[in-house]
């Protein structure tokens, strides 16, 4: 029987994440508007030396056309960075461990990986990874490009706002995002991190002996501000292979649970920051509320199925009663109710962290983790997630608005035939980013489906729809099965490609639609004006976003994690 | 709630002018090397500085040693403790080598995921001293998400006493004892689980059976 008291723990953690939500948005917000926000009287000064540093200045707003070029300079500097350190790292110093370079296609998927937030690897970190390349290229990724997804987003919105056709300086919120936002949150967050446990060290290695003879390795690094910023800026890589499953990156329940919070602090305030840049803060509820929904149901299906024991292992003899969650691919000292929320914050907030084997995880709640990053929007990644929501919005408005004969417009802002096709595309790149590939895969006989039986089968389905779903999405957790290699050419190859499309398509439609609303003069709300501020607009948009993303994909996940019951 | 603002005609700003590329190729350089400084070093060192003078211990690994000193381990990696006389933690895929990360587990579904239980199951029975049907608390036999959780669940460790008695001539009521004294109980109740970690208890163990 499920014990509803133990999950006090975990609803006292939402509770305060969500009720931190508005204020914290607010913070966002004003950081991004330019208005006066604590800290400004040690950091104006400060930013406007890396202004003349950088040659440019918060006056200088962009159009959207320059805003991408700079993002992708930026971004395709940081890439190049990352793939040639990569693939020389065994020359380079720091290689205590004695990683060798890393293969071309293998740098090129692992460069991509990190640059556009996604942070899923083909590599095992332990043996794979020098000590440079974990403690000091990677990390450079993490701050970029969660920096990047936070801009992406304040850009968008400044066009609700705007009226001269720009969105904002791309390298004033860079650096804004970093010294007001990430820097800060994650050096507090490393130190509690330590103080929960986890190593802080410039020791790489050292060599334990066992009580049973030989030897053991045991890796070591600055984990904890590793950590906190991968969590922080939803990139969601791990210092440890095993990611936040390691004991070492992951000590304790309560680790587990002040993760969790790192994780949920920046996506789930980001409507409350869109309230706050568009001064309509009742305009951010509906989507937190639509948020809370599809999360709330993901939550409570998730832990309904991993407290269940699995009908399949029945048959075996001798295994004890399950007690706290079925216990395959988990680990001891979280416990059922901490580690389901940890899973499902990173897999919905695209951070992609797992604190458990996600391939051990009962086939509903596979699918629910698929459901999420189908959405890719209930919060979403840093920033590119609410963006997402935005544009499912857009999408939603348009088509209601000609359903009951009202302006298709939003905030006071003409929703054109542009801005939808715009939004169209955004929408559709995503299936069309993981099903094409997931074909060619299939049919170039790239990968061996067939397992021993039709459920192992399924699961193989499942694991290769997991792996292009999670690079599509920028999310970075895997679902790995023993029968699939992903570490080949065309897997590093197709990854890499997925991941970039995934990510600067998406964002090129964002600001191409916050570009065309910032050349509009507002309109004057009129009777014909659909009242977005409201819970009938909350439910209307969760049920177009539940029916939308259900209609694309309902044949894969009948095909992959369902039919591992059947 | 705020009203909504009301519509503000006027002039249109004139479209400001773009940076020339050549700016943006310095910003672009610019900004990677900060951020390399910044993210690869400034920030690392810091909350490392931070890290060695409030909790040298976390910070260090939470390493274990030996009562001359040596290395054993860590507290938060299990290590290979398959000896008649230790208490066991949970089976590792990879056998504890750190080097190769984690493994995965079959799926929930695979016949293979039966296999690898009844023979952990079947492996647990015969070295552990157990009746040939015995049953076993489930999570001592299931593979752990990192491969190397050090902890178990107490039930686990104590139906482990009398073999460890068997092996060391100590008595089942000290080892119960032992063991009840390394359950690490929740701060709170619920918050996580109750867990022994094992390697600690073996470490307190060894000097008791002259090791």
């Amino acid at each position: 029987m499920f014990d509803f008291a133990s999950l006090w723990d975990v609803i006292v953690l939402l509770g305060i994440a969500l009720a931190l939500a508005p204020a914290f948005g607010s913070y966002l917000g004003r950081v991004y508007s330019n208005r006066p926000v604590v800290g400004d009287t040690l950091l104006n000064p400060i930013e406007a030396f890396i202004y003349r540093l950088l040659g440019t200045s918060p006056r200088k707003s962009m159009r959207p056309g320059e805003y991408m070029l700079a993002l992708l300079l930026v971004n395709g500097a940081m890439m190049a960075f990352l793939f040639f350190f990569f693939a020389q790292q065994g020359r380079l110093p720091w290689d205590p461990s004695g990683a060798p370079d890393m293969s071309w296609s293998l740098a090129l998927h692992s460069s991509a990986s990190f640059t556009t937030n996604t942070d899923f690897t083909h590599f095992t970190n332990e043996s794979q990874m020098s000590f440079a390349s974990l403690s000091v290229a990677w990390p450079v990724a993490l701050f970029l490009s969660a920096a990047t997804g936070l801009a992406v987003f304040a850009a968008m919105v400044r066009g609700f706002v705007r009226r001269d056709g720009t969105l904002g300086n791309f390298y004033v919120d860079i650096v804004r995002s970093v010294t007001r936002i990430l820097l800060p949150i994650a050096t507090l967050a490393a130190i509690v991190m330590v103080l929960l446990g986890v190593p802080q060290t410039y020791t790489a290695i050292v060599v334990a002996h066992p009580l049973t003879g030989g030897t053991q390795t045991i890796y070591l690094g600055p984990v904890a501000s590793y950590q906190s910023i991968s969590l922080l800026g939803t990139n969601g890589g791990g210092f440890y292979s095993a990611n936040m499953a390691s004991p070492l990156a992951n000590p304790s329940a309560i680790s587990d649970l002040f993760a969790t919070f790192v994780m949920m602090l920046i996506p789930f305030s980001t409507p409350f920051a869109f309230g706050q840049m568009i001064r309509r803060r009742s305009e951010a509820w509906p989507y937190f509320g639509t948020i809370l929904i599809v999360f709330g149901i993901a939550f409570a299906l998730f832990i309904a199925y991993q407290a269940a024991s699995n009908p399949f292992l029945a048959s075996i003899n001798g295994l004890g009663a399950q007690t706290n969650g079925y216990p395959v691919g988990q680990e001891t000292r979280f416990g059922l109710s901490d580690a389901s929320l940890f899973q499902v914050v990173s897999v919905y907030g695209n951070v992609g962290a797992n604190n458990m084997q996600i391939g051990s995880l009962s086939p509903v709640a596979q699918l629910v983790l698929l459901f999420g990053m189908f959405t890719q929007s209930t919060p979403g990644g840093e920033g590119t997630g609410f963006a997402t929501l935005l544009l499912f919005s857009l999408l939603g408005i348009f088509v209601g608005g000609l359903m009951v004969g009202r302006t298709p417009e939003y905030l006071g802002k003409k929703i054109q035939t542009s801005q939808v096709r715009w939004a169209a595309l955004a929408v559709l790149i995503h299936p069309a980013t993981i099903l094409l590939p997931f074909g060619v895969a299939i049919l170039g006989h790239q990968v061996d489906l067939v397992g021993a039986s039709a459920g192992a089968t399924a699961h193989n389905f499942t694991s290769v729809l997991y792996e292009f779903t999670s690079e599509s999405a920028n999310n970075g957790s895997a679902l790995s099965t023993a029968q699939f290699n992903d570490t080949t050419v065309f897997f590093n190859v197709t990854g890499a490609l997925i991941m970039l499309v995934g990510r600067f398509v998406p964002i090129y439609v964002m600001l191409r639609v916050g570009g065309l609303f910032s050349e509009q003069d507002p309109l004057a709300p009129n009777a014909g004006t659909l009242r977005t501020a409201s819970a009938t607009f909350c439910l209307y948009l969760t049920l177009f976003l539940i029916i939308t993303t259900a209609l694309i994909f309902l044949p894969v996940m009948a095909l992959g994690p369902l039919g591992q019951i059947i | 709630m705020s009203a909504p603002s009301a519509p503000r005609p006027g002039p249109r700003r004139a479209p400001p002018d773009a940076h020339p590329f050549a700016v943006h190729v310095r910003a672009t350089v610019v900004l990677l090397v900060l951020t390399i400084l910044l993210a690869g070093f400034v920030y690392p060192f810091f909350v490392t500085a931070v890290a060695q003078a409030i909790d040298p211990y976390a910070a260090d690994g939470s390493l274990l040693y030996y009562p001359n000193g040596t290395v054993a381990g860590s507290a938060l990696v299990a290590q290979n403790l398959s000896a008649p006389y230790l208490f066991w933690e949970r089976p590792s895929l990879t056998d504890w080598n750190t080097t190769l990360g984690a493994d995965t587990p079959p799926g929930p579904t695979d016949p293979a995921l039966q296999a690898l239980l009844n023979e952990t199951l079947q492996y647990m029975r015969e070295d552990g001293g157990f009746a040939v049907n015995a049953t076993l608390p489930i999570w001592w036999v299931t593979p752990s998400a990192s491969d190397i959780d050090p902890d178990l669940v107490p039930q686990a460790v104590l139906v482990q006493v009398p073999r460890v008695a068997n092996a060391t001539n100590l008595t089942i009521p000290f080892l119960q004892n032992l063991v009840n004294e390394h359950i690490q109980q929740p701060i709170l109740p619920d918050l996580g689980t109750a867990y022994v970690d094992v390697l600690e208890l073996d470490l307190a163990l060894l000097p008791l059976i002259g090791k």
